[in-house]
């Protein structure tokens, strides 16, 4: 990385970020529209940017995503 | 900063009305169901099972939680996210399944807890507060051209002068010291979207103050 790059990367500001409340409420419905094998940023363009920089949005998307190709849609009723 | 909205939310509305699953949660989670205790009690196994698998996942990413203490951590996140669960049941509108929307409380109650579990053992020093000296990364080489040694000490004098006393403390903690935002947060008494909003806005200023010493990051700003 040069030194430009390593300071764009330190300031990197996107125009368009929805920011970390708007992505808590979609959470679910963004992991589902990947699951579909969509792409989500069509439906939510500033939740995709947010993404990209914040890791601690990033951790819990990764989370849901992870817990619902894993365990699925289980239901309430005795398998 | 805005908030998300949906361009269509018919498709996934016509999703959930036929997506049987989902409606059978609703149903037995409601008081008076017939089976509304099991259904609780799947319900807050479904979420301890997703939490356990998320502090396991996470804990490889890091020296976190092991053991009973993991288990035990996992229990909490469970029975916090159940109560949110039933409290917020209303707001389900069917735009996912159930269990996704399940999965995503406990998930943050995963977050939650292990950036107060982060913040308790180990909080943000002073000196990660403060500015201090530059990463290794922006410290410029006696090889660098004088116009990027310039270029370095605009930005030092940038955080220094340039920035609120509130936005320089979460810059140089967040982007310089990389202390976690959510342990930040706790540190301050904040919560991660006001952080993300401190840095974001620091970040913007910071690369105005780049900008207008000669040094733009990108041609937009070559020619703002």
């Amino acid at each position: 990385m040069t030194e430009i790059d390593a300071i764009d990367e330190l300031l990197r500001a996107h125009e368009g970020d929805a920011g970390c409340s708007a992505g808590e409420p979609i959470m679910d419905q963004y992991v589902e529209i990947e699951l579909r094998g969509e792409d989500p940023s069509e439906r939510f363009p500033g939740t995709t940017i947010h993404l990209r920089v914040c890791s601690g949005c990033r951790a819990d998307h990764d989370g849901v995503l992870e817990a619902a190709r894993r365990f699925g849609d289980i239901g309430p009723d005795p398998e | 900063m805005t908030v998300e909205r949906p361009v269509s939310e018919t498709a996934d509305r016509r999703a959930a009305a036929g997506d049987s699953c989902s409606r059978r949660w609703i149903e037995q989670l409601k008081p008076d169901h017939s089976r509304h205790d099991e259904a609780i009690a799947r319900l807050h196994d479904v979420l301890r099972r997703a939490a356990q698998h998320e502090l396991r996942r996470r804990s490889s990413l890091g020296p976190r939680l092991a053991g009973p203490e993991l288990d035990d951590v996992a229990q909490q996140c469970a029975d916090d996210a159940l109560v949110n669960i039933l409290a917020k049941l209303d707001d389900f509108k069917g735009l996912s399944r159930f269990t996704t929307w399940a999965y995503k409380f406990a998930i943050f109650e995963v977050s939650s807890k292990l950036a107060r579990h982060a913040w308790q053992r180990q909080p943000p020093s002073r000196e990660d507060l403060e500015p201090g000296e530059m990463p290794d990364s922006l410290t410029p080489r006696p090889s660098d051209q004088a116009e990027r040694r310039e270029q370095f000490v605009v930005l030092k004098e940038a955080i220094a002068l340039d920035l609120t006393p509130r936005q320089r403390e979460v810059f140089v903690a967040a982007a310089l010291n990389e202390v976690p935002i959510d342990v930040l947060a706790l540190e301050l008494g904040s919560n991660r979207n006001a952080i993300y909003k401190n840095l974001f806005d620091a970040r913007r200023k910071l690369r105005g103050s780049l900008a207008a010493a000669g040094y733009p990051l990108t041609d937009e700003e070559l020619s703002a």
